[in-house]
């Protein structure tokens, strides 16, 4: 810096070399204080606001502005006076705009995301000083919590890092009846049509999907019938047709041994399938670039036999939507595919009870951090697991016979559907820092249909999937620059070969490329990550 | 500061004194540049820094060439390069002339009222937006779109030309050429307008038909300022609108269509790697600077028109 020099310069009295002054200062100024207020917080003043950031749920953004204006908030605000600013980032935005806000030094008090999302993952967010280490404030100011994860040392196990930290207030499914919650479903209607059981195995499926292919089933007299709808975010999550051959669209274990499935042989065969599938036209040509919104168009325009979807915002929400539009229109849920009649099935869309690090941390610029985990574990009390389950007795449910009854307002709302409903009120429906209520659930998911896709999407063991394990933070930086060189590569190939525009000859090429991008160091890391959880 | 050059300061102190006001004048546009364009670019160390937002840029430690020695060796280097360079020689080869040959057709026409009228249709595009200008291709493109209907009322198959990463360059060109052609035209217009009415008048007494008088009038007659566009152009080669590939690629046409500045903002804002991707925005900012210098210093030679 040539502060010295700017300031013979302005005494010189040129108005013009002033603002230079002006820009050196600025500049100057950013090197971060390190040490921002630990030792602040000594004496807590009593809590009055808090800044809050997290991303707005599309549930929520369909009605309201900010969560401020849900029932949950309001009635937390009555009950602990501490008033809550929320700052939302833009819908669709939510990754970069956290990406922007953390790099900054005034940090909201608390920020609620999913943390292993931050570069190098959770444990490096508290090394960066960006969010507190929670362990010893948890001990001390949040008993309610504490008392849950003492009580289930499995969940503790998943809120904790490999070094021993806990970073936020999480989220946690309170239920195994929470964990699953979507899969394929397909039109029982057009099934029954055709006279046809629900497919079992692959060859099932094909012959299932040529059926619906060559029957003009919704009777428009065109051939505008979609058999099959996966988009490519649904591959990589509940892992529809892939899990069928056994491997997952990214790391696995089988007997602790940790592999990478898109380079695995049984990936090759799934592709196969795919690719004739493509071909024959039973898989949407628009496969890749299908969105939600498109998606629904599709179910909803009484086109799409079979897609992936979660009992709720699919089954659900479908089937209150076109209830007056296409008589017959039924929905169920379809078990998992199976390569031969018998075969184990091995893969859901089953989630952790705590998964993807969802949990509101408290950031380093806040002040309060005693009396913010105070208020942050109220929603692990009995009457706050009321409140951010169920929000308010006589607003947004009634007690019948000791039952936590949603209101008609909620499960028989006008112009909105019951997701969007729900979430004017309480955060059960999609996920937030409180222990989420079976109860919610057995409500929210009303249908048989419904009921019976949860159990027809548990059917599979999981047994390879991998837990929430993390990378050191030594090791993220050298993970993180594989996989996103991987991560690219593998989705472009994988629409290539599914769409024959690469031939499935050249798998092996294609192994050999991922090879040379060094995957085997990344399945070494997550290896080391996974003996690490287990060793927790 | 040496003797001698404190004398000279104190001249342009007076100078300072005399014309005040033209400085205070020149004040904001000076500040403009020193706070938004010269001011960050103090963070531009990050590219040599393993940056981490809780060091800040100033305590993170220094990696020296790591993440340009990275991205050399990286799987997308060549492609990156590759489709930036594509991109642009498509745009100079079939964009650039566009505005030229419609400046000189238009010049052609004798109806006022008709040139007129071709001259506003042909800018108006340039006022809409470039998501609006995206938005139309999605639809017009779409499946189900009227792109697709017209052509399969002649037969054709439909097919989703968005996703096709062959197509992708056509599209993006074309589309720029039908947005800027006219705007682009106005300049060129202003140009032929300054060229002597004389010349036009002894070169049809030597018997010049229309063609030959615009090949060696008019052509000329716009030469220098075809040539300034062309320096700029070059300057800006490497910096294709990355707003209109951000909007219209997706990752089937990644092939196609990432292209270096689209990779900085996925790398960089989406997936965090802000030290890699300052690293691979200044290598594209100091290519485009060589360009910039190669073309002026060529131009220089072959002609007499340079911009410094």
């Amino acid at each position: 810096m040539m502060k010295a020099g700017w300031k013979k310069w302005s005494a010189a009295g040129a108005s013009v070399l002033l603002s230079l002054t002006v820009a050196a200062g600025c500049s100057s100024s950013s090197p971060p204080k390190q040490e921002a207020n630990q030792k602040e917080g000594q004496e807590p003043a009593k809590l009055q606001t808090l800044t809050y950031w997290v991303a707005l749920s599309s549930n929520v953004a369909a009605t309201l502005k900010s969560f401020g204006d849900m029932t949950v908030y309001k009635e937390l605000e009555k009950q602990t006076g501490v008033h809550v600013n929320f700052q939302h980032p833009p819908v669709g935005q939510e990754k970069d705009q956290f990406n922007l806000m953390i790099t900054g030094k005034d940090l909201p008090d608390v920020i609620e995301y999913g943390w292993t999302g931050y570069p190098g993952g959770p444990e490096k967010a508290i090394k960066d000083k960006k969010i507190m280490k929670l362990n010893d404030i948890i001990d001390k100011d949040a008993p309610n919590l504490k008392k849950i994860l003492d009580a289930n040392p499995d969940w503790k196990k998943q809120v904790t890092t490999d070094e021993g930290s806990i970073y936020g207030f999480p989220f946690l499914r309170g239920d195994d009846y929470l964990l699953v919650s979507k899969g394929i479903a397909l039109r029982k209607d057009w099934l029954d049509k055709l006279h046809l059981k629900m497919p079992e195995t692959i060859d099932d499926w094909n012959k299932t999907l040529t059926a619906i292919k060559n029957s003009d089933l919704n009777g428009n007299g065109k051939p505008d019938e979609i058999p099959l709808l996966i988009n490519v975010g649904d591959m990589g999550g509940p892992v529809a047709f892939l899990g069928s051959f056994g491997v997952n669209y990214d790391f696995y274990q089988v007997d602790g041994k940790v592999k990478y499935g898109p380079i695995q042989p049984e990936y090759k065969q799934f592709l196969t399938v795919m690719n004739k599938w493509y071909k024959e036209g039973l898989l949407d040509p628009d496969f890749a670039v299908t969105d939600s919104k498109l998606k629904d168009a599709k179910v909803t325009g009484n086109q799409l036999f079979a897609t992936v979807m979660s009992t709720g915002s699919g089954i659900g929400n479908y089937t209150s939507l076109v209830k007056n539009n296409i008589p017959g229109f039924k929905l169920v849920a379809a078990p998992f595919p199976v390569v031969n009649a018998g075969d184990k099935k091995l893969w859901s869309a089953r989630t952790y009870n705590f998964s993807g690090g969802v949990a509101a941390a408290i950031s380093t610029s806040n002040k309060n951090p005693e009396a913010t985990a105070k208020w942050l574990d109220y929603a692990y009390s009995d009457e706050g697991k009321m409140l951010f389950n169920f929000g308010v007795e006589g607003v947004s449910y009634n007690m019948v016979n000791g039952y936590p009854t949603f209101t008609d307002d909620i499960m028989n709302p006008k112009d909105m559907s019951v997701a969007q409903a729900m979430a004017r009120h309480v955060r059960a429906n999609f996920n937030g820092p409180f222990v989420e209520d079976k109860r919610y659930m057995e409500q929210y998911a009303a249908l048989p249909e419904q009921k019976d896709s949860i159990k027809i999407w548990s059917e599979p063991s999981d047994e390879r999937k991998l837990p929430p394990v993390t990378p050191t933070s030594d090791e993220s930086s050298q993970f993180a620059s594989i996989m996103n060189d991987v991560n690219t590569y593998k989705d472009e190939m994988f629409n290539k070969f599914i769409m024959g525009a690469e031939p499935l000859d050249n798998f092996d090429k294609y192994v050999k490329t991922i090879e040379s991008m060094g995957i085997e160091d990344a399945v070494k890391i997550e290896q080391a990550a996974l003996e690490r959880y287990n060793n927790r | 500061m040496s003797r001698s050059s404190n004398s000279r300061w104190i001249t342009v102190g007076r100078d300072l004194k005399r014309n005040k006001l033209l400085y205070l004048m020149a004040l904001p546009v000076i500040a403009y540049y020193l706070i938004f364009d010269y001011g960050p670019m103090y963070g531009l160390q990050i590219a040599v820094k393993d940056y981490s937002p809780g060091d800040g840029i100033w305590n993170s430690p220094w990696v020296g060439f790591h993440h340009f020695i990275e991205f050399f060796n990286s799987y997308y280097f060549w492609r990156l390069i590759r489709n930036t360079l594509l991109i642009n020689v498509y745009e100079l080869i079939f964009g650039f002339p566009a505005p030229i040959i419609l400046a000189l057709l238009l010049n052609e026409l004798r109806r006022q009222v008709f040139k007129r009228i071709v001259q506003t249709i042909t800018y108006l595009p340039h006022f809409i937006s470039v998501v609006v200008v995206v938005g139309m291709l999605v639809d017009f493109l779409a499946r189900d779109g009227v792109v697709n209907q017209v052509l399969s009322s002649l037969g054709v198959a439909p097919r989703s030309y968005l996703s096709e990463p062959e197509w992708f360059r056509f599209l993006y060109v074309s589309s720029g050429i039908w947005q800027q052609v006219g705007w682009g035209s106005i300049i060129y217009l202003a140009a032929l307008t300054n060229i002597d009415p004389t010349l036009y008048e002894a070169a049809k007494v030597d018997g010049a038909g229309r063609w030959k008088q615009m090949i060696h009038i008019t052509v000329p007659g716009i030469m220098p300022t075809v040539i300034i566009l062309l320096i700029l152009k070059m300057g800006s080669m490497m910096s294709v609108g990355s707003e209109k590939i951000l909007l219209m690629y997706n990752p089937l046409t990644y092939d196609t269509a990432d292209v270096i500045s689209t990779f900085v903002y996925r790398k960089g804002i989406l997936e965090a790697s802000y030290s890699y991707t300052t690293a691979v925005g200044l290598f594209n900012a100091v290519i485009a600077l060589s360009l910039l210098i190669l073309s002026n210093s060529v131009s220089k030679r072959v002609s007499e028109t340079k911009l410094w």
